[in-house]
């Protein structure tokens, strides 16, 4: 059996771990350049008048009318309290797989319980009680029912207590029938329509396909949601990530930039923070996308906006011949007289280091005898970000940098950001009152 | 953490790292004695994943040894048994609280035990 672990609104909920007044209040959380809402917990999304993903000026007001309480995002924490879940889930089975940063595959294979939705009980119950964040628990034979278990465990949250399992032939029979073929993990926006179009509309009708119409139709990736939703296990488990395809970067100024240096500079600390991810990683990037826009949503500037990609020389992971690179690139597509909001670079072709293969004028460097890059991660990995950087960073980063305004703590991993708590007694009624 | 015991000697096994010398003359005698620095993390820390920092501004904790920016160690996985002291959630807002031996109609939601408290001398 397989449990999906899925934190209930996640972000949310970090945020209210530390804040007990906002405890049952509602809850949003703003994207990384407070642009538009990303997550919203429960009573947030009751409030049906707030659309999720639009733009956070032209819901302001209506978010303030509800006393609605919004944050900046706050991914150092969110980060933190991820990683504890995961450990939490660790301890209750060697196979877990980390799917995304609130949700994940633990496999009870081995496992001895004694009933298997008591053990969901359980890990629920040990994931609150040791970080304080709510989760919902599928367990089902299979991922896609799993994750199907899990929609049905919060849908029916006050009957089920967030805890559900497909564990018979007759329940898995009434997910199927209960779930639409929209809900099904893994079937797209475009093969539900088709489906739809030939009258499939729920997770049971899709079963009674036959299997060669499915493998025709969908191909094999479509097969294996069949069989797994027939009870037939067949999507791998998988402990280790998929080595990345791509690593970027992109982030708003602080106030729109006209000036190329500035712009320049932005770029050239970016392209620092993604080579630092690369090197750790031992790979190498073989093509460097570079881009620059305005402000879309500005009626009043003039709209640019351009994007460059150019293959390295030889792939590479090097901070500063990629910083090179990006300023070359960045020259080729700024034009004068916009005022830009964004620059954003990603590197793809990713490759292991030792897979670089030489050209006719060069040798593939020796990625792990390079002291020099060694010893720049060494030194900020010891002393914090940005301690040594190459100077084409410059140091004006205060005057671009966005500023998140509504930013709670970073309480897990700053010293000095920690959990304030006023000194309060607790005033405990005596027996007998 | 438990110890393995063989004969008279208790050998803490998880505190052992065996370390080349550095010394350019002789021998170090201590060579085979060496253990790592205490890490104050591994010792005061039960569960890392459950334990949460938190600072205290105000004196009106002084009757359990809890004064203006003290800093608490907080272990939520543990139970809450009579007489330890916690931090609660009462009303929407964070208070200490000895925990009573009766569970007196529990008006308090149980946020953490309280495991140290770091006070600075000055």
């Amino acid at each position: 059996m397989i449990a999906l672990v899925d934190c209930n609104s996640f972000y949310a909920s970090c945020e209210q771990v530390f804040r007990p007044d906002l405890w049952g209040t509602p809850v949003v959380v703003l994207s990384n350049n407070d642009g538009c809402v990303i997550a919203a917990n429960k009573e947030a999304k009751d409030l049906s008048e707030i659309p999720m993903f639009e733009p956070v000026f032209k819901i302001k007001k209506q978010l303030t009318a509800h006393n609605v309480t919004f944050f900046s995002s706050n991914y150092t924490l969110y980060g933190e309290m991820s990683q504890r879940v995961m450990n939490v889930l660790e301890t209750f089975s060697p196979k877990v797989e980390i799917y995304s940063i609130d949700e994940a595959f633990v496999d009870f294979e081995g496992i001895k319980y004694t009933s298997l939705e008591s053990y969901g009980h359980c890990i629920k119950e040990t994931v609150y009680r040791h970080t304080g964040l709510p989760v919902g628990v599928g367990i089902a034979p299979t991922k896609v029912l799993a994750k199907l278990a899990n929609k049905i465990s919060k849908k029916y949250a006050h009957i089920n207590n967030n805890v559900f399992c497909i564990d018979t032939e007759e329940k898995r029979i009434k997910a199927i029938k209960w779930a639409k073929i929209k809900d099904v993990w893994g079937i797209g926006s475009k093969h539900t329509k088709r489906l739809q179009n030939i009258g499939v509309f729920t997770a049971y009708e899709f079963t009674q396909l036959p299997e060669e119409w499915v493998r025709k139709n969908m191909t094999v990736v479509g097969l294996r949601i069949w069989h797994e939703l027939k009870g037939v296990s067949c999507i791998e488990f998988k402990t280790l990530p998929k080595p990345k395809k791509g690593i970027g970067t992109a982030k708003s100024f602080g106030k729109k930039l006209e000036d190329l240096g500035m712009i320049m500079e932005a770029c050239s600390y970016y392209i620092s923070e993604v080579t630092e991810l690369l090197r750790a990683q031992k790979s190498c990037a073989t093509y460097l996308q570079v881009f620059l826009h305005t402000n879309y949503f500005s009626d009043r500037d003039k709209q640019y906006s351009k994007s460059i990609t150019i293959t390295l020389a030889m792939p590479t992971c090097d901070t500063f011949v990629l910083i090179y690179e990006a300023r070359k690139a960045l020259e080729l597509i700024y034009k004068p007289g916009y005022r830009y909001k964004k620059v954003g670079v990603c590197l793809s072709g990713i490759i292991p280091q030792e897979y670089v293969q030489g050209n006719l004028f060069h040798t593939p460097p020796k990625w792990n005898k390079n002291e020099l890059l060694k010893t720049f991660d060494a030194i900020n990995r010891k002393y914090g970000k940005s301690t040594v950087f190459s100077a084409l960073v410059g140091t004006r980063i205060k005057e671009w940098e966005l500023i998140k305004e509504d930013r709670s703590p970073r309480y897990t991993t700053q010293w000095k950001e920690l959990l304030k708590i006023k000194a309060k007694k607790s005033l405990q009624k005596t027996e007998g009152f | 953490m438990k110890t393995l015991s063989s004969g008279k000697i208790g050998k803490i096994k998880s505190r052992h790292s065996p370390e080349v010398s550095r010394q350019t003359g002789f021998p170090s005698a201590a060579t085979h004695y060496a253990e790592p620095s205490i890490d104050l993390q591994k010792e005061l820390v039960f569960n890392q994943d459950a334990t949460f920092f938190v600072r205290i501004e105000g004196d009106e904790l002084e009757e359990f040894d809890i004064k203006d920016s003290d800093v608490l160690i907080i272990d939520r996985s543990l139970s809450a048994v009579p007489n330890r002291l916690a931090l609660v959630v009462q009303d929407g807002e964070f208070k200490v609280l000895r925990i009573p031996k009766k569970n007196v109609d529990s008006e308090f939601i149980l946020w953490g035990v309280i495991t140290y408290i770091i006070h600075y001398t000055q």
